[in-house]
């Protein structure tokens, strides 16, 4: 019942990775894909009404870590509440930029909006990548599961670490590099034209800059955490994890060169996928490793609800994933297709 | 966190949930979701009476003024009788019940009594502990706590010290503020919901400029009704089972919660302000043209559902 909450949990942090992922690249390359006003609404248009939808996801995870696990995050928010903050402030900002920035037809006004858009979407990616950062290597809980961090201390990554050190800083500049690549891929999808052509060159370098940034955290990763191969090698979910990644890093080749968008974007989606299902399973049962003493970290099944709690939520939980997924399917069919440059296809925005 | 109910404590002294349907059905929240959704749809209703309102004294968009006027007039009317009664009551008594203390201390009730009165106005003397000034009309608390004149309703003395919400002015100020404000409202919409059907409200000009200038007004009774509730609430964060001195987080410091506490009054000073921009804006432009051509019948028939723009 744990893992299969575990698994639950982790699944709806990676949805929300990569459904709001996209949006984070696509408004990252914002100022380098798109170079008039016309093909920046256009980008914001691809992403269209969809983000705030994308967000639930990441509501939904928050929702299910209070109902299953409460004190992971009792823990966590305590400790990450500054980083959190953060996120939330970019959040807000990103949003904001979006519904506000179409409403004055002026360019001043929406330079600076789209200023505002690129600034929080390269600083969520950033932290968004800290966080899962620090999440693999874990924070220094004491014996009662509580920790605070400042931003940085020696930058190393053991005893009383901060929110950045070397492992998570890579990891973020993974995160900045894989969350352009893919939102490349979608805009490459999604828009025509000339947002089309150079979304798709972007998408290509970025793709190739991913794989030594990937090879370079895999191996810090051992040296950072080198008690969880160990386990990991034994987790058949890992290996799994492993094949979606380098069938989908296969498809994605494949897509690019037969120019198969489609193809390229699902590849690019279950890349990511597979790369969190491994780190996910890699890491399981310990949801946040201490730093400090390894009896102090969190384990899924020390730290999760009472058993009627856990029943409640395996009730309710299908019945509101099978309401979003039906809402998935409505709002992809009713925004299928590729978004021009000259007629709005996506409302007002 | 008012009410709790349907939970087990455990153990190691967390709370579980122990009956689902017992939390999902609790009278408490459903009394409180529906005082709050009726005070969500009075607020919508002021503001586009005070739009229609605008419109009228500017002697633009006649059609769509008119309608604005008199749905947001019907459905005001409506909504603020709802938030007082039977929501705001019956809201009322659930804190009789439940929270006596809370009650004392929005009334400034020191001394407990029979025939307990609702000072109309008055000032709470927490260390002299009386209100002092007080006009009250006799029997009227006993009356809306407990449904009967002569019923007795208790006093802050009853009650330890510490057992008192922390902050007994603000209490008492926010709901009495709340109470006078939905008064206003009601006898506002009253008003101009029968000058409306006497066909007059579009040429009564003070009446439109009153309806004009309170829009802001709902904002201040919704956020003033809050306070009360969780001012009222103090000194616990569950109610009676969990003090707010308990349940602060060890690892923050001031200076954490403080800059994020500037951060935010920032950022949403900054977002009201554009917001009430773009907004001023779009009502400044009116209506659009597709709106005009519409036929007023079947927007009329449409009433209590008015139409909407969608500002941001």
């Amino acid at each position: 019942m744990i893992a299969i909450w575990y698994a639950i949990v982790s699944f709806m942090l990676i949805a929300y990775v990569i459904l709001d992922g996209r949006n984070f690249g696509a408004g990252m390359l914002h100022c380098f894909v798109a170079r008039t006003p016309e093909e920046r609404r256009q980008v914001i248009a691809a992403m269209g009404p969809l983000w705030s939808w994308h967000e639930v996801w990441l509501v939904g995870f928050g929702g299910a870590l209070v109902a299953v696990f409460p004190r992971l995050m009792a823990s966590a928010f305590s400790g990450y509440y500054l980083a959190l903050i953060l996120i939330l402030w970019c959040l807000i900002l990103r949003g904001f930029s979006i519904e506000v920035g179409g409403h004055i037809n002026d360019r001043l006004w929406q330079g600076f909006w789209d200023f505002v858009f690129v600034f929080s979407n390269c600083l969520l990616a950033i932290l968004f990548g800290a966080a899962a950062g620090n999440v693999a290597r874990g924070a220094p809980l004491d014996a009662e599961g509580n920790f605070s961090m400042p931003f940085f201390t020696d930058f190393g990554v053991h005893g009383y670490v901060g929110l950045l050190d070397w492992y998570t800083v890579s990891v973020a500049v993974f995160a900045v590099a894989l969350l352009a690549a893919h939102g490349a891929t979608y805009l490459a999808l999604k828009t025509e034209g000339p947002v089309h052509d150079r979304s798709a060159r972007y998408a290509k370098y970025l793709w190739v800059a991913v794989v030594p940034l990937f090879a370079l955290i895999s191996v810090e990763s051992f040296f950072v955490r080198s008690d969880v191969p160990g386990r990991a090698v034994h987790n058949p979910v890992c290996w799994i994890g492993l094949l979606v990644t380098l069938i989908s890093a296969a498809m994605l080749i494949s897509g690019f060169s037969t120019r198969r968008e489609m193809r390229a974007f699902l590849a690019s989606n279950f890349l990511i996928v597979g790369l969190l299902a491994t780190g996910g399973a890699a890491i399981f049962p310990v949801m946040l490793h201490s730093t400090l003493a390894p009896e102090n970290s969190l384990s899924a099944y020390a730290i999760a609800a009472n058993h009627t709690a856990l029943v409640v939520a395996s009730i309710w939980w299908p019945i509101a994933f099978a309401l979003a997924i039906a809402y998935f399917i409505f709002i992809s069919r009713r925004y299928v297709g590729k978004v021009s440059v000259k007629r709005d296809t996506q409302g007002f925005y | 966190m008012q009410h709790p109910i349907g939970y087990r404590i455990e153990a190691d002294g967390s709370l579980g949930i122990d009956s689902l349907s017992a939390y999902l059905l609790n009278p408490w929240a459903l009394i409180q979701f529906a005082h709050n959704q009726s005070a969500a749809l009075v607020t919508g209703s002021f503001v586009v009476t005070a739009v229609g309102a605008l419109y009228t004294l500017r002697g633009l968009h006649r059609t769509q003024a008119a309608l604005y006027l008199r749905a947001g007039t019907l459905v005001g009317l409506l909504a603020s009788l709802i938030v007082a009664f039977p929501s705001g009551d019956q809201q009322a008594k659930m804190v009789a019940r439940h929270q006596p203390i809370t009650l004392a201390a929005m009334e400034g009730k020191f001394v407990g009594g029979t025939n307990a009165g609702v000072a109309a106005i008055g000032q709470p003397n927490v260390t002299a502990r009386r209100l002092d000034n007080s006009i009250e009309v006799p029997g009227a608390l006993s009356f809306l706590a407990n449904g009967t004149f002569q019923s007795y309703v208790h006093g802050l003395d009853e009650y330890p010290a510490d057992a008192w919400p922390d902050n007994i002015e603000l209490l008492y100020y926010s709901f009495h503020l709340m109470i006078t404000l939905g008064s206003i409202f009601i006898l506002l919409m009253a008003y101009a919901k029968f000058q409306d059907w006497r066909g007059r409200l579009q040429s009564t000009g003070w009446l439109l400029w009153v309806l004009m200038l309170s829009f802001p007004l709902p904002y201040i009774a919704n956020t003033v009704g809050w306070m009360t509730a969780e001012l009222g609430r103090q000194p616990w964060l569950a109610y009676g089972l969990f003090r707010t001195r308990d349940g602060y987080s060890k690892v923050l410091s001031n200076g954490d919660t403080i800059f994020t506490l500037i951060g935010f009054t920032g950022l949403y000073f900054v977002l009201g302000v554009l917001f009430l921009y773009l907004v001023g804006r779009q009502i400044g432009r009116g209506p659009s043209e597709d709106a005009a051509v519409l036929d007023i019948e079947k927007e009329q028939a449409l009433i209590g559902v008015p139409r909407q723009e969608h500002f941001v």
